[in-house]
């Protein structure tokens, strides 16, 4: 090796410091941050300041002329919430819920039992005739049941046909809690199938080989075993069928306005934005830790 | 003349992620030419290091060097390395070829340029007609010769090998062992690979260097690492051994703890606790009192004896331990049963004294 | 996540094949029936209304002879045709921004650690899981004191109406998006990027050849699950949206509030067409790419109950 070969000297400059360890963790979370900054900038703005509006009328007050002040703030509105106007139908609200819950878990469960009982290919094509309606616009599948139920309507003409008389139930409790179930069965079959569909069979077997019945093996190894598909479809159904403001509107009548009719009524009409502002914070908060027991319930893997 | 620079030198590196040291202060020169093997228990550092030196994590402290140029601070792209990640790390959405000419085509490297090195390394690595596959398409050890002519095609200065071997069953992992040796030979740059597997390394490498728990604990040959271990952990992990608790009686001389002395030289100063490392196959078993006059000899019984093939594999039961002891098998002789008084023996010298 | 997360097969395993004895019980025949049951219970409703289209009778459930007149009342009709127009633009717009900003966001989240990440974490789940009543309350307190305040601030004439719409879209829809890109950041090997970048490729370079290829049709299904969600959503919409325009679902809402006419079946029709075409659409996506996919249906179905109340 000549001289020229000799390689150039060693320079320290490019020799790692605990500074420079730091000042590369410090760009790259300046990166992360930039990547994240136009979004966290829209829902600061555009999300979480109208979320902070909300809750601040919740606490206003109303002047005499309706309109939402803030002097006096204070729980007004949330005492209010006790009244038994409001009282009756947050009842209600709950009632239709859990009676929509209740129904869809009925039909929901037997079958997504069924469809694990298909072979693979069937099980697919089936799944994907789950999958359609669960998609597709749920305004038009409200309105769906109005042409159905409606005077004159194909169901009232086959009670009618069969002698029942016509069957009026559009405007009724049973309208909204029909269409509550319609819109909301996806919702209980999909992680019901998955939860079912991830047990051994060998399991339920086991059981009838220790002489076990059916209804036996189903209600000790089977439901148990499906409990958190169980919890999470429940929640699914029940927390929007609470909150629901579309399918009351088309299918319900006046005397089965439900809280989302509500708080919306105390915005457009009645003009209590206090009252409005404190009922959608409470629904919110029962969305918040029906969504914590989701998780809980493994809902994250389901 | 001055000395041949390393390839890569190491200079005072310690890596650490929060309060965990990762690396702790190594010092490590890796000549040009070698293949040379990161050897350690898994989370002992050699990942860190390896990916210290692809340039995939920061140093803390210290220098990192590639042919004498400092390039501790420079992003990977920037560092004439490349590496064969465990695994692989093929992209799934490009084909064989398209996989081997990314680094080229980042390098903005001209189309005609960039087509005949991609078909050389293609060929370099036999997989010559698979250029249209997708890697799942690929099995196993053509995914691994995909990951090296996709790190070969750029003619790195050193090519780092993570785990290389790992993803592939006993018999595939042998055949690759060879030919990555010999595909060292033949391009002639610089290996630095990884491993947990002891076997491999001894097999592969040049040169090894053995890493717990952060430190560099022994760096030097096979040889060297196999017969003359620096501790314990090292005389431990690499291949099977007997580790007899003893303290020193002089720089020549040490006493077991059956107050047995044993010609052992050693540098630790006297009274140290230290343990000799008796090799299986350096030691010899003979019926009770058979042992040659003049070796170091003791007595016990034999518990067990297993057939590997090409050899026996016995254990025998000492007054406080049991040791074991591999004889190369011959049909022929008759050896000794379970339950026999047996004693057992090595030649002066035949051990190793090993601190902690 | 993921009921619906690797599509019609949870998990992504291979399904075991239950055994199925082939003697006849009472409880197997009850278990066909009853899928049969809801099967039925899923369809006939949809098919009667596209049957009911095109009856000539007025009475929107009643059959009185084969027309096509309810659609050329459809297509003729201006009002009708403007709500097409809003609804198109705001899904499109509100689209490209949130798959934009939703996939930065999920980037940043996935890939870096920052200062307030996790405050933005949960900020990005917020709007999945507010009722859909609070966004649109949220909605329309907002609109009306920040309006008032520019307006006055500016001696502006800002009124809600197309932009009011689409502002509240994105920001339910930014989460939607970043939601389904992330779990298929999350499933991608982040050693590709690495060897892109140990072969010479810059940051950008890294990301451009390597990691946008990989999430691209978790990025494509997030769009398609934004359009859908732009395009469904009526009371959010309701809120935000003033006298200058409204879109389709809100016209036909209001439509359908006022008393039903046979222009509303119509009308659904099309909607319903046009939304079962996206989710084959999605389906598709997912069936192209192997590996795991993340259609709309790579969100949990918490997500899209939220937005169908």
């Amino acid at each position: 090796m000549t001289l020229a070969e000799v390689p150039p000297e060693v320079t320290t400059a490019g020799a790692a410091t605990p500074e420079f360890e730091r000042a590369a963790a410090k760009a790259e979370s300046r990166r992360g941050f930039l990547l994240a900054g136009p979004a966290y900038l829209y829902l600061l703005i555009f999300f979480a300041i109208p979320l902070g509006i909300v809750f601040a009328y919740s606490f206003a007050n109303r002047n005499r002329f309706g309109e939402a002040v803030f002097t006096d703030a204070g729980f007004d509105a949330y005492r209010r919430l006790a009244a038994p106007i409001v009282r009756d139908i947050l009842f209600r609200s709950l009632w239709l819920a859990l009676l929509t819950t209740a129904i869809c878990l009925v039909i929901g469960y037997p079958f997504s039992y069924y469809l694990t009982t298909r072979s693979s290919k069937v099980r697919n094509i089936l799944l994907v005739f789950v999958m359609i309606p669960f998609w597709s616009n749920f305004l038009v599948r409200n309105y769906a049941w109005r042409v159905i139920l409606g005077k004159d309507g194909v169901i009232s003409r086959i009670t009618d046909f069969l002698g029942l008389g016509e069957l009026e139930i559009l405007f009724t409790p049973s309208a909204v809690v029909l269409g509550l179930v319609y819109g909301f069965l996806p919702f209980m079959i999909l992680p019901l199938y998955a939860s079912i569909e991830r047990i051994e069979m060998s399991l339920i077997e086991a059981g009838r080989d220790l002489y076990a019945s059916g209804w036996q093996s189903f209600r000790r190894i089977l439901f148990p075993l499906s409990r958190p598909g169980v919890i999470a479809g429940s929640i699914l159904v029940f927390v929007p069928s609470l909150g629901a403001y579309v399918t009351p509107e088309i299918l319900g009548g006046a005397k089965t306005t439900l809280l989302g009719s509500y708080i919306v009524t105390q915005f457009l009409t009645a003009r209590n934005w206090p009252v409005g502002a404190s009922l959608s914070f409470v629904l919110m908060a029962v969305m918040l830790v029906a969504t914590i027991v989701y998780f809980r319930a493994g809902g994250r893997n389901l | 003349m001055t000395d041949p620079v390393p390839a890569v030198t190491i200079t005072g590196i310690t890596k650490r992620f929060g309060d965990v040291t990762a690396v702790d202060d190594i010092d490590l020169e890796i000549g040009d030419g070698e293949f040379f093997a990161l050897l350690g228990p898994s989370g002992c550092g050699k990942t860190t290091t390896l990916r210290m030196i692809a340039g995939l994590d920061f140093p803390t402290m210290g220098s990192l060097q590639i042919f004498g140029d400092e390039v501790g601070t420079l992003p990977p792209n920037k560092r004439p390395v490349n590496t064969v990640f465990q695994a692989y790390a093929l992209f799934p959405h490009m084909n064989v070829a398209d996989n081997v000419a990314f680094g080229l085509k980042m390098q903005k490297v001209e189309r005609a340029e960039r087509d005949r090195r991609v078909a050389e390394a293609v060929g370099l690595v036999q997989l010559g007609g698979m250029e249209s596959r997708r890697p799942n398409q690929l099995s196993g050890g053509q995914q691994q010769r995909v990951a090296l002519a996709r790190a070969l095609v750029n003619r790195p200065k050193v090519l780092l090998l993570d785990e290389p071997l790992g993803a592939l069953d006993l018999k595939l992992r042998q055949e690759m062992q060879l030919e990555l040796k010999a595909l060292q030979r033949e391009v002639g740059i610089t290996f630095v690979f990884v491993t947990h597997d002891q076997e491999e390394a001894l097999t592969m490498s040049d040169r090894i260097a053995v890493m717990h728990e952060g430190r560099l604990l022994q760096v030097g040959t096979p040889e060297e690492i196999y017969q003359r271990p620096a501790n314990r952990f090292v005389a431990d992990f690499i291949g099977r051994t007997n580790l007899l608790e003893a303290t020193v009686a002089s720089s020549e001389e040490v006493v077991l703890s059956n107050g047995m002395r044993v010609a052992a030289a050693s540098e630790h100063p006297t009274g140290t606790k230290v343990a000799v490392s008796l090799r299986p196959e350096q030691a010899f078993l003979y019926r009770r009192g058979a042992a040659p006059a003049g070796w170091p000899t003791i007595d016990g019984v034999l518990r067990e004896v297993t057939y590997v093939g090409n050899a026996l594999v016995h254990t025998v039961a000492v007054d406080w331990i049991t040791i074991e002891v591999r004889t190369p098998y011959r049909s022929t002789e008759t050896t000794p049963e379970v339950g026999d008084e047996v004693s057992v023996s090595w030649e002066p010298g035949g051990v190793t004294v090993v601190g902690d | 996540m993921s009921v619906i997360a690797r599509g019609p097969l949870p998990g992504g395993r291979v399904p075991r094949v239950r055994q199925r004895a082939g003697r006849w019980s009472p409880t197997r025949a009850a278990l066909g029936v009853n899928a049969w049951f809801v099967y039925a219970f899923f369809y006939a409703p949809i098919a009667l209304l596209v049957v009911f289209s095109f009856s000539a009778d007025r009475n929107v459930g009643r059959w009185g002879g084969f027309t096509l007149g309810w659609y050329e009342d459809f297509i003729r009709n201006e009002s009708v045709q403007d709500a097409i127009w809003v609804s198109v633009r705001v899904a499109l717009l509100s689209t490209v921004i949130s798959v934009v900003l939703g996939t930065l966001a999920a980037l940043a989240i996935e890939r870096f650690r920052f200062r307030g990440r996790q405050t933005f974490d949960a900020l990005l789940y917020l709007p999945i899981i507010i009722p859909d009543v609070t966004m649109a309350v949220m909605m329309l307190l907002f609109f009306s004191e920040f309006f008032d305040l520019l307006n006055l601030l500016f001696d502006a004439d800002l009124r809600k109406g197309f932009a009011s719409i689409t502002v509240s879209h994105i920001a339910f829809n930014i989460s939607f998006v970043s939601v389904v890109v992330r779990a298929r950041l999350a499933g991608m090997d982040r050693r590709l990027e690495e060897a892109a970048m140990d072969l010479y490729a810059s940051r950008w370079k890294a990301f451009r050849h390597v990691t946008l290829p990989q999430i691209a049709p978790g990025v494509a299904g997030g769009a398609l699950l934004a359009l859908t969600l732009s395009l469904d959503d009526v009371v959010v919409t309701q809120f935000a949206a003033g006298p200058g325009a409204t879109t389709l679902p809100v016209y036909v809402f209001g439509l359908i509030r006022r008393g039903v006419t046979p222009l509303i079946n119509s009308v659904s029709v099309v909607m319903l067409v046009a939304s079962i075409g996206l989710v084959i659409l999605s389906l598709f996506v997912q069936r192209s790419r192997s590996g795991s996919a993340a259609g709309p249906q790579g969100v949990p179905a918490a997500n899209r109950a939220r937005r169908s109340t």
